[in-house]
C-alpha cells in the first residue's frame, strides 16, 4: 500500500510539474504583456525600468524557475493589478466568499444527491426515479451560468423572493448555493442510482434475500457500501465541476470571490496572480486525484495488488 | 416450453436476420426522451440552416434603433434588443453559431482520437503509457481554465473555439476507441489477418476501426453538446466569439443588465441555450444507450 501511494505521489508530482510548465509558457505565449503602450502609455525607459524591476527581461526559463523557487517557499510575488499587497494576500481575501458558497454547496448537494440516487434506485420507475434522473440530466448538461440565470429569473426577478446579488448577507448566499449545489446534486443523484442498481442485481444479494436478512439491513450494510466505490471516483470530475463553476457562479451573482480574478489577471496580463490561481487550482485537482486514487484502493482491495494500472 | 408442444403447427420463424444496428434503432425508439431529443435537435438544425428564410432582417443590422429594447410583439416576437435588432433573428443565428462549433469540433475530436485510440489500443505497451499520460495530463487541467488562456492566446474568434474544443473533446472519443481495439486486437479474425502478414497499419483501417464505428459515433454525439457548452461559456466571458456575430452566450451576459427591467433579453437566450444543450445531450445519451446498452448510465 505504502509503495503503491509512493508511485502515484511520484506520478502526480510529475504532472503538476509538467502543467505549471505548460501554464507558464502559455501564459507567456500569448502576445503582448502587461505594460503595452496601449494599456500603459509610459516613456520606454520607464517601461525598460519596470520590466527590469519585475524580472520580465530575463529569459523565460530563468523567470520559471525564480518564480516556482517562490511558490516552494510560499511567495507567489506580487500582483500587478494591486501593487500594494502579495498575491497570497489577496487570494486569502478574495478566498472566504468562494469557500463559503462552494463548500455549503458541496456540502448540502452531494448528501442530498445521493439521497436522491438511493431513493430513486429503491423505488424503479417511480416518480422519484423520473425525477432523479431529470435533476441529473438538467445539472449535468446545462452550463451554470444558465441555471443561475433560470434561478435568477424565477426567484428574484418575477417571484421577488430572494435578492438576486449573492454577497455579503446569508439570506443572499441561498440562491448562489443553490446554483453551485447543482452539480454535486446532478453528479451523486446519476452515480449513486446507477451503482446501487448494479450492486442489487449482483448474485450475493440474492443469497442475502434467500438468507432471510431484513431489505433495510441488506441496503444498509451490503448494498450501500459496495456502491460507495464508483461515489470515490466521480468526487474529481465533481470537484472540478463546482471549482470552475465558481467563476460563471460569481459572475452571475457578483460575488466578490476569486472567480472574477481568474478572468481579470488573464485579461490585464497579471502574470504573476494568473500563475498562482493556475497553480493553486492545479494543486487542488492533484490532491484531490490522489486522494481519491488512494481512497479507492483502500475501499477496493482488488486494485491494490494491480499497483498502478 | 408447454406452449410449443401444444400448439400442433410449429411456423418456423422467418429466416431474417436482423442486424445489430437494427436492434439499435429499436433501442433507440423506445427512448422517448431520446427521440424527443433527435426531434427538437433536428429542428433546431433545419432552423439554424434556414435561418436567412425564415428571420425578417438580417441580424446584425440595427434596423429599428427607435423601438429598443421594445417587448415582444406581433411585430418582433422575441422584442428588439438595446442596439436595435431584432432579438427573434439574433437567437436564431445564435443557434447557427452554437450547432456549427459543436458539430465542428466533435467532427475534430473524432478525427485525433480515432487514430490515437487505434494506436495505443493496437500496440499497448510503451505507446499506450505515452498516450494515457497525455489524457492524465488533460484530466488535472480543468477544460475550462485551459480554454480561457488558449482563448487570450488565439485572440478568442470562431475557429479558436474549435481548436480549443477538439482539444478537450478527443479524450473521451480516443478512450471508447482504445477499449473497443483492445478487445477486438485478440479475436480470431485479427489474429487471421497478422499470420496472413496484414501490416499493423492495414488491420487497424480495416478491421478495427470499422469494428469501433459505434463507440465512434457515441464520441462524436457526446462531444457535441461539450462544444457547445465551451462555446456558450467563453462567450458568456467575453473571450468567445466576438461581437457583433450573434452567439447565446455573450446574450446571456449581456442580458444580466436587464432582466430586471427588460425580461426578454434574459430569457430568450437562457431558454434557447438550455434547450439545445439539453436536447443534443438527451439525443446523446440516447444513441450511446441504443448502440451500446453496456456502457449504459455511464
Amino acid at each position: 500500500m505504502l509503495g503503491y501511494i509512493l508511485r502515484r505521489l511520484v506520478s502526480v508530482a510529475f504532472t503538476f510539474i509538467a502543467v505549471s510548465l505548460i501554464i507558464f509558457l502559455m501564459m507567456h505565449a500569448v502576445p503582448g504583456g502587461p505594460f503595452d503602450a496601449n494599456d500603459m502609455p509610459v516613456s520606454e525607459a520607464v517601461r525598460a525600468k519596470l520590466m527590469a524591476q519585475l524580472g520580465l527581461d530575463q529569459p523565460l526559463y530563468v523567470q520559471y524557475l525564480k518564480y516556482m523557487w517562490g511558490v516552494l517557499h510560499f511567495d507567489f510575488g506580487v500582483p500587478y493589478q494591486s501593487p500594494g499587497e502579495s498575491v497570497l494576500q489577496l487570494l486569502s481575501r478574495a478566498w472566504v466568499p468562494s469557500l463559503v458558497l462552494g463548500g455549503l454547496g458541496v456540502l448540502i448537494g452531494a448528501p442530498l444527491g445521493i439521497l436522491l440516487g438511493m431513493a430513486a434506485a429503491l423505488n424503479r420507475n417511480s416518480w422519484i426515479d423520473y425525477l432523479a434522473s431529470a435533476v441529473a440530466t438538467i445539472g449535468l448538461t446545462i452550463p451554470v451560468f444558465v441555471t443561475s440565470m433560470l434561478l435568477i429569473l424565477v426567484f428574484a426577478v418575477w417571484l421577488k423572493w430572494l435578492p438576486a446579488s449573492g454577497w455579503p448577507n446569508p439570506e443572499r448566499w441561498i440562491l448562489p448555493i443553490i446554483a453551485y449545489a447543482a452539480i454535486p446534486v446532478a453528479t451523486y443523484a446519476r452515480y449513486t442510482r446507477s451503482a446501487m442498481l448494479d450492486t442489487m442485481s449482483r448474485p450475493f444479494v440474492t443469497v442475502l434475500r434467500a438468507k432471510g436478512l431484513s431489505e433495510r439491513r441488506i441496503v444498509f450494510q451490503h448494498v450501500l457500501r459496495n456502491s460507495a466505490i464508483p461515489l470515490v471516483t466521480v468526487f474529481l470530475p465533481m470537484f472540478i465541476g463546482t471549482a470552475t463553476g465558481s467563476i460563471f457562479v460569481e459572475a452571475m451573482f457578483r460575488v466578490p470571490g476569486l472567480g472574477a480574478y481568474f478572468v481579470s489577471s488573464i485579461e490585464t496580463r497579471d502574470y504573476p496572480l494568473e500563475m498562482a490561481l493556475m497553480l493553486m487550482i492545479t494543486f487542488m485537482y492533484c490532491i484531490a486525484y490522489l486522494l481519491s486514487d488512494i481512497v479507492y484502493a483502500l475501499i477496493n482491495p482488488r486494485i491494490r495488488v494491480g499497483g498502478a494500472e | 416450453m408447454t406452449d410449443t408442444i401444444a400448439t400442433p403447427i410449429i411456423e418456423p420463424a422467418p429466416p431474417r436476420q436482423r442486424s445489430p444496428l437494427w436492434f439499435a434503432w429499436q433501442r433507440f425508439l423506445s427512448n422517448k426522451a431520446a427521440v424527443a431529443g433527435g426531434i427538437v435537435m433536428s429542428i433546431l438544425i433545419l432552423m439554424a440552416v434556414f435561418a436567412p428564410l425564415i428571420t425578417p432582417v438580417p441580424p446584425e443590422a440595427q434596423l429599428f434603433l427607435t423601438q429598443s429594447l421594445a417587448f415582444p410583439s406581433a411585430e418582433h416576437w422575441f422584442g428588439v434588443d438595446n442596439l436595435g435588432r431584432d432579438f427573434y433573428t439574433r437567437i436564431v443565428y445564435g443557434a447557427r453559431v452554437s450547432l456549427s462549433i459543436g458539430f465542428i469540433a466533435a467532427g475534430f475530436s473524432v478525427l485525433i482520437g480515432i487514430p490515437l485510440g487505434a494506436l495505443a489500443g493496437y500496440f499497448g505497451g510503451r505507446t499506450d503509457w505515452v498516450i494515457m499520460r497525455i489524457i492524465e495530463l488533460f484530466s488535472v487541467v480543468p477544460p475550462l481554465l485551459a480554454a480561457m488562456l488558449l482563448g487570450t492566446l488565439l485572440r478568442g474568434g470562431y475557429m479558436s473555439i474549435v481548436a480549443i474544443a477538439a482539444l478537450f473533446g478527443w479524450v473521451q472519443v480516443c478512450l471508447l476507441v482504445r477499449a473497443q481495439v483492445k478487445a477486438f486486437r485478440e479475436k480470431e479474425f485479427v489474429r487471421a489477418a497478422q499470420a496472413l502478414g496484414a501490416s499493423p497499419w492495414y488491420i487497424i483501417r480495416r478491421h478495427l476501426i470499422p469494428n469501433s464505428i459505434s463507440p465512434i459515433i457515441v464520441g462524436f454525439v457526446l462531444a457535441i453538446p461539450l462544444a457547445m457548452m465551451l462555446e456558450a461559456s467563453l462567450s458568456f466571458l467575453g473571450i468567445g466569439v466576438p461581437p457583433p456575430t450573434a452567439t447565446w452566450g455573450q446574450m446571456i451576459n449581456e442580458g444580466i443588465n436587464f432582466m430586471f427591467y427588460y425580461w426578454h433579453l434574459a430569457v430568450f437566450p437562457t431558454a434557447a441555450l438550455a434547450i439545445t444543450v439539453l436536447a443534443t445531450s438527451l439525443f446523446g445519451d440516447g444513441l450511446r444507450d441504443a448502440l451500446d446498452p453496456t456502457l449504459k448510465g455511464r
